[in-house]
């Protein structure tokens, strides 16, 4: 439970970012359903803890808010990118695979350098 | 910048609360509703849907906290929590607040200020662009052992053009000279200055343009610049200055510019003109008149430039024996120069304000901590309903923190009105008065003590509330243990009484070198004596000395001026000399050769020399051990004579009797022929109050001339009322003739301890700061422990202990304390005292009365403040003391 808290908390920003590049203005209910649909079970924890790390992001500047009304004319806060939340994500997405590679590498069988 | 960001919104954040609480509860609202929606549409149930829906949202008070945590920043809150519970506490308490603000508001405004005068002097750099680089070069030679004098013309070529570690260097003589054809006639004080000098120190114009290389042009070199000072005062700020042609000792000069309002020269100058040198001054290596200011190369240190100066100096004395084989050039940073010996003053100061913040930290610990106790009941509330104790103790802190700002605020009020009334006393040549101001740095300094203070004085209480045990307290009812109150208290009272008495040690000190000096008698009549200097026109003393003519005219004017004055009514007596009395003001002569004295060592000595008139020693009322004084006889052509001071004659013969020996003299370079002694002066302090009398010979201003003199004039009554009578004698028999520098003797003395008197007043203020907080503060302790002991005093009395019993153990417990203190402070005070020795005059650092003087007032203050107490103590009534509680 606690390592698997951790890869949340880590990359929870991550995942929320791409998913308002991806589907584009969205609001709290749907960013949760949309990662956990992506990422099938391994994630599957309470929606609410989506909530504090959307503050997070709001107060740095990486998206923004504003109340509207959804498909189904319920009022409820959208969030959006920002130009610097856009940016945000490409470094972040780059510094992701960087270290997955590195991780990878050091998981690969066989390759002890001599 | 993101971090920074978000914490500033964070910060914001931590203000309006309820807005985003009620916000977050409605984006919860939506989210379940979303979720609700989406699971009818898979076909739950309505109830089913819901469920399922909140239990994927988790704890919504839970997520609620999370999301309070990141929108504010919770330390943020918790401490503004405890400033407004603070200032409840404080508001509840006015007698104690106002008691606490007050002690406080002292110690921080007397620190500040002192401060804030420190670093408008000797901290803050000199108002020039390079000030961290400049420096000064003086000279030091044998034909004046004592003096560190300005340079000769060749010194400052080759300190100018020969040494690498210096990137500029430039000269300025001071003089002074007399301005005419403009109404009343003025001295101003006149700079000649070196071609870059304005160009060195940076100096801009305010109009029309400085000087510079091009006005050294002998033809070209009658031009001047003017101090923005001058051109108000004198001129009226006149547009037209320009152009305007002044009359400078009877010569023409033509204004060019005015130096910017806030240009800073290195002296007091009114006006600047090229520098004009004779052939004969350009080569003189001992007309030591030229002050010089260096900037140091950049990377270049004061200590490379010193082996450079070393290195050239050996040079001079081979082309001019008479500066002796240890001549010396020496180099200060500029402003170590312009501060001189104020700085041990101003450091002096500052101790003693530290110390009475100290003293008042002290009394608000004990403050803080006596109510701490009557307190431990809330504490041991709050710690059983879960305060942590870090909790407990930022809370205790963040009372004392607020305090200390509350007295900072008042102390910084404190300290402007103090550093207006430090410019307003302070004497007129005290360094760098004009740039003391209550500034901005005032104010931070202020802050950073107070936060200081608050931290020290609350750490002690704060650590005692928040270590209480809240069982203890609640369950029995009591008080719980206060020995470590008597413990703390006890140190704070020898601490206190130890840090008031080194105050109180240092001001006595300071307070006996001023009555010594008030009290010193000169040995001559000072009272009803008013003063003049009357400045001569160009000509130079020595070629005055030179020219027959030019004597008996100046003798004559002296005899006219004497006549006319003599005549007004309340004038009895009127006399002159070269320079006046009692200002510090020495001339020092050497070059003597002495009949029958063939020591060399004896006649290469310095002596001080004073050109008077005949009725020198009577107005002054100095007797004449042996001979007489000078008369109306000696005149220009009539063989040389000379008078000597008791000192003299000892000095070089070892006896009084010395009447008909002749003494050789060196005048403007050569030798004077031998001048017979006529008279032996009594030893009398002329040069200044604080110094015995030195060996000095007087010679007739009939027989030599003088240029400029100094006039005595003795009235009958009160001399002030005279002054302006007198001038205007002169002026409507001489319109050119200035009048200036008139006061009375009496009033040179006083200005000539002004510095002190300032100095001995600030601390004798200081001082009684600091113990009347130091009686407070012992009092404030001793009453709180009686008040503790009620019920131990009361089962005392029960038991048969007589009321002198009760008032003589409060007595000795606290006189035992005192005692403590008074013998650390005595160790501190002759350990700190030998730092103002300096200072002192007629006392010594470790004078036994003082100390016994101190002991005895400290010891009487602690029983002051024990007095009270121990009286209560001793009524303490049994039957209710026993119920107390």
């Amino acid at each position: 439970m606690a390592e698997k808290k951790d890869v949340w908390q880590g990359t929870l920003a991550l995942m929320v970012l791409k998913t308002l590049d991806t589907l584009g203005p969205l609001h709290g209910y749907g960013i949760a359903r949309r990662i956990e649909q992506t990422s099938g079970d391994l994630l599957a924890v309470n929606y609410g803890t989506l909530y504090p790390a959307l503050l997070k992001l709001e107060q740095e500047g990486y998206i923004s808010s504003e109340w509207g009304v959804s498909d189904h004319n319920r009022k409820a806060k959208y969030y959006k990118l920002t130009r610097a939340g856009k940016k945000q994500l490409e470094r972040e997405a780059h510094e992701w695979e960087k270290t997955t590679a590195i991780v990878a590498r050091f998981l690969a069988p066989g390759e002890e350098p001599s | 910048m993101r971090g920074l960001r978000a914490w500033l919104l964070r910060l914001a954040g931590s203000f309006h609360r309820e807005r985003s609480e009620q916000e977050l509860a409605e984006e919860l609202r939506s989210h379940v509703e979303l979720h609700v929606e989406d699971n009818l549409r898979r076909g739950m149930s309505p109830e089913e849907a819901r469920r399922a829906a909140l239990i994927k949202l988790g704890g919504v008070e839970s997520i609620k906290g999370l999301y309070r945590e990141r929108r504010g920043l919770p330390l943020f809150e918790t401490l503004l929590q405890d400033m407004r519970f603070a200032f409840r506490m404080l508001r509840k308490n006015p007698g104690f607040t106002s008691v606490a603000v007050l002690t406080l508001a002292l110690g921080i405004g007397a620190n500040t200020a002192i401060f804030s005068v420190v670093n408008a002097v000797l901290l803050r750099p000199l108002r020039y662009e390079n000030s961290a680089r400049m420096i000064t070069v003086h000279t030091k030679t044998a034909m004046f052992p004592t003096f560190e004098l300005a340079s000769s013309w060749p010194t400052f070529e080759a300190v100018r053009n020969r040494l690498d570690a210096l990137e500029g260097a430039l000269a300025y003589w001071n003089t002074s000279r007399t301005l005419t054809g403009q109404g009343e006639p003025a001295v101003l004080d006149t700079a000649g200055v070196s071609d870059d000098f304005f160009q060195q120190l940076g100096a801009q114009a305010e109009n029309g343009r400085l000087l510079g290389p091009g006005d050294q042009k002998p033809g070209l070199d009658h031009v001047a610049v003017i101090s923005d000072r001058l051109w108000r005062t004198r001129f009226g700020s006149d547009p037209a200055i320009l152009g305007r042609q002044l009359i400078l000792d009877k010569e023409v000069y033509t204004v060019v510019g005015v130096t910017a309002k806030n240009f800073r020269y290195p002296a007091p100058t009114d006006i600047c003109v090229p520098l004009a040198l004779t052939p004969e001054i350009e080569q003189n290596q001992t007309f030591f008149r030229f002050r010089i200011i260096g900037t140091l190369r950049q990377g270049k240190t004061l200590e490379q430039l010193r082996a450079q100066l070393g290195v050239i100096a050996p040079e001079f004395p081979k082309l001019q024996p008479r500066l002796g084989k240890d001549f010396k050039l020496t180099a200060q940073p500029l402003l170590e120069n312009t501060v001189g010996d104020a700085r041990e003053n101003y450091l002096m100061l500052l101790g003693a304000t530290a110390f009475v913040l100290l003293i008042a930290c002290a009394n608000l610990t004990s403050l803080l901590l006596a109510r701490g106790w009557g307190r431990h009941r809330e504490m041991a509330v709050r710690a059983a309903l879960g305060a942590s104790a870090g909790r407990l103790q930022r809370q205790c802190l963040v009372e004392s923190c607020l305090l200390s700002l509350l007295g900072g605020a008042v102390g910084i009020g404190m300290a402007a009105l103090g550093v207006q009334a430090f410019r307003a006393l302070a004497p007129a040549g005290t360094p760098r008065l004009d740039e003391i101001t209550a500034d901005w740095m005032l104010l931070w300094f202020a802050l950073g003590s107070s936060l200081v203070a608050g931290l020290l004085f609350g750490l002690v209480p704060s650590r005692h509330a928040s270590r209480i045990a809240p069982i203890q307290i609640l369950k029995v009812g009591g008080t719980g243990t206060i020995g470590s109150f008597f413990k703390v208290g006890n140190a704070l009272v020898v601490v206190e009484v130890a840090l008031a008495f080194v105050l109180l040690a240092g001001s006595t000190l300071m307070v006996q070198t001023l009555a010594h000096l008030v009290r010193q008698n000169p040995g001559f009549r000072t009272e009803n004596v008013l003063t003049f200097d009357l400045p001569q026109s160009s000509v130079p003393t020595p070629m005055l000395r030179a020219e027959g003519a030019l004597v008996d005219r100046q003798n004559q004017q002296l005899q006219e001026i004497s006549e006319l004055l003599r005549r007004v009514p309340g004038v009895s007596d009127v006399a002159a000399a070269d320079h006046g009395v009692l200002n510090g003001m020495r001339y020092v002569h050497s070059g003597l050769e002495l009949e029958n004295v063939s020591d060399k060592a004896l006649s290469d000595q310095h002596v001080l020399e004073r050109y008077v008139s005949p009725g020198y020693f009577g107005i002054l009322s100095v007797p004449l051990v042996r001979g007489r004084a000078f008369n109306e006889r000696d005149a220009r052509n009539a063989p040389k004579v000379i008078i000597i001071n008791e000192s003299m004659a000892r000095r070089f013969w070892g006896r009084l009797d010395v009447l008909g020996k002749h003494v050789n003299l060196t005048i403007n370079g050569k030798g004077s022929g031998w001048n017979e002694i006529v008279g032996v002066a009594a030893d009398v302090r002329d040069a200044d109050i604080q110094s015995n009398a030195e060996p000095e010979f007087f010679l007739a201003m009939s027989q030599w001339g003088v240029g400029s003199y100094h006039l005595f004039v003795r009235t009958e009554r009160d001399p002030d009322a005279l002054a302006a009578v007198i001038s205007r004698q002169i002026w409507a028999h001489y319109p050119d003739q200035p009048v200036t520098h008139a006061t009375t003797l009496r009033r040179t003395i006083s200005q000539s301890i002004g510095e002190q008197r300032l100095y001995t007043v600030l601390l004798g203020i200081f001082a009684a700061v600091g113990v009347s907080l130091t009686l407070l503060g012992v009092y404030g302790i001793v009453s709180y422990s009686v008040n503790r002991r009620t019920r131990e005093i009361g089962v005392r009395v029960a038991l048969g202990a007589r009321p002198s019993d009760v008032l003589r153990m409060v007595i000795r417990q606290g006189l035992v304390l005192i005692v403590t203190g008074a013998v650390i402070g005595l160790a501190a005070a002759l350990a700190m005292t030998r730092f103002i020795a300096e200072e002192l005059y007629g006392v010594k650092p470790n004078d036994p009365r003082t100390l016994l003087m101190a002991i005895v007032s400290i010891l009487l203050v602690g029983g002051l403040a024990c007095w009270t107490p121990a009286r209560r103590a001793m009524r303490v009534d049994p039957m209710a003391a026993l119920r107390y509680e």
